[in-house]
């Protein structure tokens, strides 16, 4: 007698068998997405929940926006990705990071002639505070450095260089690559660098350092001292200490270019 | 009162002429501004170029840092340039410094005439500048080339006639 193993009706037991598979398999996917619909929507209402009871504290509290980041962070969720949806229309968290993004350009627009578009987070802090005042918001370093993220993100021309242990603030397109930042990271210090300074310190070639000080000069980022004990000293207004707390004036104002 | 020097004066290379051309624009710009706020500080009305160059305003002794001849020229070229500054000789040692110009002096002279009341009245030129009544005014103390200046500005628009008397000049307002 013939074994029947492979053979039409073989082959339609299997197909049977496999629906009746299939079909559990969609019950059973059905089943899970009912149940994670439910679970979406409590999800959902504990976040409004949420939204309400904290929506004060995201705009008062600097603590709380770095706490309220890392958890974020944890979850995967970034608040600021987006402009629209969830986290700034309901938590307003876009709102104050968009708000202090603007302030920070007007603070680097306003002092751009004198540093020429480097400044100390320092410094940028300082007078991002001296601006809310009125506000009574507190902004911490934190806060302007994510702000700063999402501006670079925007492709507004601006970057963050670490220099001794903080940042320099970057807000113009100035062409800065790793000897440039190099150098002014050297120059953090004292406010200026040498030629000098940077052989010494960097085991650099003349050509190169040299190199380097001119595309400083140039993009406006230094300036240069010939009166200086020995050689020639390369000084940046951004870090030139003094000049930190010095409002821009009515004169210099006026001296400005359009 | 103490002057008030802009934070580029105790800033090193503010004394290098800069070889960027953005740079040095915005120095001379900030070198000029000083120049003028230093004289209207001080009321000088002249400058010494070699006297100048041994003064605090070109000469920072705290940071060891001071302009050269060549620079302070520069700079009043700028201010010649920009109606700021007359030489006096041809060699250029000495110059006028107009930090107000004599349209601007003959406003303030004619403000406090009419404040007063004292339109279509004579005065000689020394009551002007050094009358007890004018000690409060900015213009008192003005320098009579300057006072001639300004009365002749305000002349042009119409509002004064300058008139010769006995011993000097003086001015009528309208």
């Amino acid at each position: 007698m013939h074994r029947r193993g492979v053979g039409a009706g073989a082959i339609a037991k299997k197909k049977l068998a496999e629906a009746k598979y299939k079909e559990r398999g969609t019950v059973l996917a059905e089943d899970q997405i009912a149940q994670m619909s439910k679970q979406l929507e409590t999800f959902k209402t504990h976040l409004e929940e949420f939204a309400s009871k904290h929506k004060q504290e995201i705009r008062k509290s600097s603590q709380f926006r770095v706490q309220f980041q890392e958890m974020c962070a944890t979850i995967g969720v970034d608040p600021l990705a987006s402009g629209k949806g969830f986290w700034s229309e309901m938590l307003g968290v876009g709102d104050f990071y968009y708000e202090l993004g603007v302030q920070i350009i007007e603070v680097c627009l306003a002092l751009k002639h004198r540093n020429g578009g480097l400044i100390t987070l320092d410094e940028l802090h300082q007078r991002v505070l001296k601006g809310r005042e009125k506000f009574a918001q507190d902004v911490s370093q934190d806060d302007l450095v994510r702000a700063i993220k999402k501006l670079k993100a925007m492709g507004n021309g601006f970057g963050m260089i670490p220099v001794g242990g903080s940042y320099l603030v970057q807000s113009v397109p100035a062409e800065l690559n790793m000897d440039h930042t190099v150098v002014l990271q050297l120059a953090e210090k004292k406010g200026y660098v040498t030629v000098s300074e940077i052989r010494d310190s960097l085991k650099w070639e003349r050509e190169r350092a040299c190199h380097v000080l001119d595309h400083l000069l140039k993009e406006g980022l230094a300036w240069l001292d010939s009166q200086a004990a020995g050689e020639p000293q390369y000084w940046l207004p951004a870090l030139f200490s003094e000049l930190v707390s010095q409002d821009v004036t009515p004169e210099e104002a006026n001296q400005m270019t359009p | 009162m103490s002057f008030e020097w802009p934070w580029q004066y105790n800033f090193p290379p503010f004394f290098t002429l800069q070889p960027n051309v953005d740079t040095r624009q915005k120095q001379l710009a900030a070198w000029c501004s000083l120049v003028l706020s230093y004289c209207r500080h001080r009321k000088h009305y002249t400058l010494d170029v070699l006297e100048a160059q041994e003064s605090p305003l070109f000469n920072n002794r705290k940071i060891e840092r001071k302009h050269s001849v060549e620079a302070i020229q520069i700079v009043f070229e700028e201010l010649r340039k920009k109606g700021n500054l007359e030489w006096l000789d041809k060699n250029k040692t000495r110059c006028l410094i107009m930090w107000r110009r004599p349209e601007e002096w003959g406003k303030l002279i004619y403000q406090w005439v009419s404040k007063n009341g004292m339109v279509n009245s004579v005065f000689t030129l020394y009551e002007l500048s050094n009358g007890d009544d004018t000690e409060k005014e900015e213009f008192h103390g003005l320098e009579d080339w300057m006072l001639l200046r300004s009365l002749q500005a305000l002349q042009a628009e119409g509002k004064a006639e300058i008139i010769t008397m006995d011993d000097g000049k003086g001015v009528k307002f309208f």
